[in-house]
């Protein structure tokens, strides 16, 4: 039994059937746009390559837009049938409880959806089983694997230099990412932020900005860095430290926002500082997963350090794509199996350490 | 000391959870506070210390109005005002003594608190406190390895650490067995007779308040519609406080 009272406002009503209009809108705009879908890529694709055989079909600008009219008008004329998915993903129909989603006539809409998405994939990708057998192309690759699975050992001392140089830059990318996201994460952690419109405002600042350079690749980053500090382990670390940073802070800020409230309404009714507050009240909670999250984050910058090297970003990616530039595939298989031993130790101690501190 | 006039509290979405509740509280009380879950006891509390902000109506403390103070002064009251929470709230994976010495926050600065750095005054005077509390020799074990009684009397210490004037007890046996609820708001009397600080206490059992409590006030609807003594509250205030329908269950 609940004595509290909820003041109910005339206007709510309204509110629900202003609710209701609104789904069926969002439930149209998604059908026209998935039937505009179904008749640009089955017209373009599965009909012109497929069928007739086209290799290159001649673009306009108004294939789309007629797609897009016709896609309003089928999606009108079937709104009112039980195949639109707009209306089911809104949940805007009364399920029959004795009948499964699977069979449903919008169900079976998606399937053709899915077909027509993947024969589409299939021809854009060009898949070519006769090119995947040729003989002439059989011939080389056995060339290659044969290099490869006989590695030369002369270049193993350059090797695994490179490979240390790999993971001391991951080393040095963590941890010059820790204190920033350390701090960052504080301010993107909407249970600490949400005080006044200040902080809201800070908050959504600090998360659109690791938003933004978290969604640029750290290939891109490494391109950037070895234009500006010359190619070689700094560029690639600055790269990795940028993208750990912002991948670290939204771990980070995540497990603030997961830790219990007590500890935090405790220490503020001590009469403690906000500083005290939060080394008091959050960080204790916040400590082990952090440690976690970091060699986690290691153990993937050792991995991407290899990957940026190639761009280079130094380290045993750089030696990798020298020697592959040269065609010295024995010398690539070496490096080939130096990665490789380095990424399994360094998931196999990360995964142990992990374990251990839970 | 304390005096609380026509407060309301109104949440953001749209809970009125006090509706102009007025009560005194004089020194050396153990004041309890009872009605159902839901009635406003919890919200009445936090607004005492400012938890929460009041929407309406002034909160006097010890002469002085409280109700919009902020920052520094906020902080100073707050220091005055212990309080005790049904999970406890301890801090995790820390120490009986470090959860203790966090009571002394107020008076420790920034810089000091973040390395640990707490007098050795403060350090004896968590140990007295643990001792009190009947924990002694458990100053380095971790407190969320405790039990639930135990938890609660670290954060009964952690309370008294503040000097406080009051001490809110926010359900403070809710979570617990009957025998160590006993145990526990026997510590709170003592703390209330022994050292003088005033005790403002939500509880649900009307056994334990007839055994501890001074005085009694009890809220519905997040109004006051009771204040008197505990053993004047008959079959008929019960019912009114609880609904027709409620049976009392006793806790021994």
């Amino acid at each position: 039994m609940n004595t509290m009272t909820q003041d109910i406002l005339p206007g709510e009503n309204k509110g629900a059937a202003l609710k209701k209009v609104k789904a069926h809108i969002k439930a149209y705009i998604i059908d026209v746009l998935l039937w505009s879908y179904i008749v640009l890529a089955g017209w373009k694709i599965v009909y012109e390559k497929a069928i007739i055989g086209a290799r290159y079909s001649n673009f306009s600008w108004d294939q789309p837009l007629l797609s897009l009219g016709l896609g309003f008008v089928i999606a009108l004329v079937l709104f009112f049938t039980r195949v639109s998915i707009g209306k089911a993903v809104n949940g805007l129909y009364e399920r029959n409880p004795e009948k499964t989603v699977l069979s449903e006539p919008f169900t079976i809409l998606g399937y053709v959806i899915f077909a027509i998405t993947f024969v589409s994939g299939l021809l854009i990708s060009q898949v070519s089983i006769r090119e995947f057998l040729s003989e002439s192309g059989l011939h080389g690759a056995k060339r290659i694997f044969l290099a490869l699975f006989n590695p030369n050992f002369a270049i193993i001392q350059d090797a695994l230099f490179a490979g240390v140089e790999t993971i001391y830059m991951a080393f040095i990318a963590t941890a010059v990412a820790l204190p920033v996201a350390f701090i960052l994460a504080f301010f993107a952690a909407r249970n600490l932020m949400n005080g006044s419109r200040l902080t809201m405002t800070i908050y959504s600042v600090v998360r659109f900005l690791l938003n933004v350079s978290r969604s640029i690749e750290p290939l891109v980053w490494a391109i950037i860095f070895s234009v500006w500090v010359g190619i070689g382990p700094f560029a690639g670390m600055l790269a990795l430290s940028l993208h750990s940073v912002s991948s670290l802070s939204k771990l980070y800020s995540e497990q603030i926002e997961n830790i219990s409230d007590g500890p935090i309404e405790a220490m503020t009714a001590t009469g403690a500082h906000p500083i005290q507050i939060i080394w008091y009240g959050v960080v204790p909670q916040i400590v082990l997963p952090y440690l976690s999250f970091t060699i986690y984050r290691w153990d993937i910058n050792v991995r991407m350090a290899t990957v940026i090297g190639l761009v280079g970003g130094g380290g045993i990616g750089t030696l990798l794509m020298q020697y592959q530039g040269l065609a010295k595939w024995n010398e690539v298989g070496l490096l080939v199996i130096i990665i490789a031993a380095i990424v399994w130790i360094m998931d196999y101690l990360s995964s142990k350490i992990r374990e251990a501190i839970k | 000391m304390l005096k609380v006039t026509e407060l309301h509290k109104k949440y953001p979405n749209g809970t009125h959870a006090l509706k102009g509740v007025s009560f005194d509280v004089k020194q050396g009380e153990f004041l309890v506070v009872i009605g159902l879950s839901g009635s406003g006891k919890s919200t009445l509390l936090r607004c005492i210390n400012r938890l929460h902000e009041p929407s309406h109506g002034t909160i006097n403390f010890e002469g002085s109005d409280i109700t919009n103070i902020k920052g520094q002064p906020l902080r100073t009251l707050r220091s005055k005002i212990g309080m005790i929470f049904q999970h406890f709230n301890l801090i995790p994976r820390k120490t009986v003594m470090t959860n203790v010495l966090a009571g002394s926050l107020s008076r420790t600065s920034i810089f000091k608190s973040i390395l640990g750095m707490f007098s050795d005054e403060e350090r004896e005077k968590a140990k007295r406190f643990i001792k009190i509390v009947g924990l002694a020799g458990k100053e380095n074990q971790r407190a969320d390895n405790l039990s639930g009684g135990q938890q609660q009397r670290v954060s009964i210490a952690r309370a008294l650490m503040q000097n406080p004037k009051v001490l809110l007890a926010d359900e403070p046996v809710a979570s617990l067995d009957p025998a160590t609820s006993h145990s526990v708001m026997q510590y709170l009397k003592k703390v209330n007779e022994e050292l003088g600080v005033t005790i403002i206490c939500n509880l649900h059992f009307l056994s334990l308040v007839r055994q501890y409590a001074s005085r009694v006030i009890a809220l519905k609807g997040g109004k006051l519609i009771y204040e008197g003594q505990p053993l004047d509250i008959d079959e008929n205030w019960f019912k009114t406080i609880y609904g027709e329908e409620a049976v009392e269950v006793t806790i021994d």
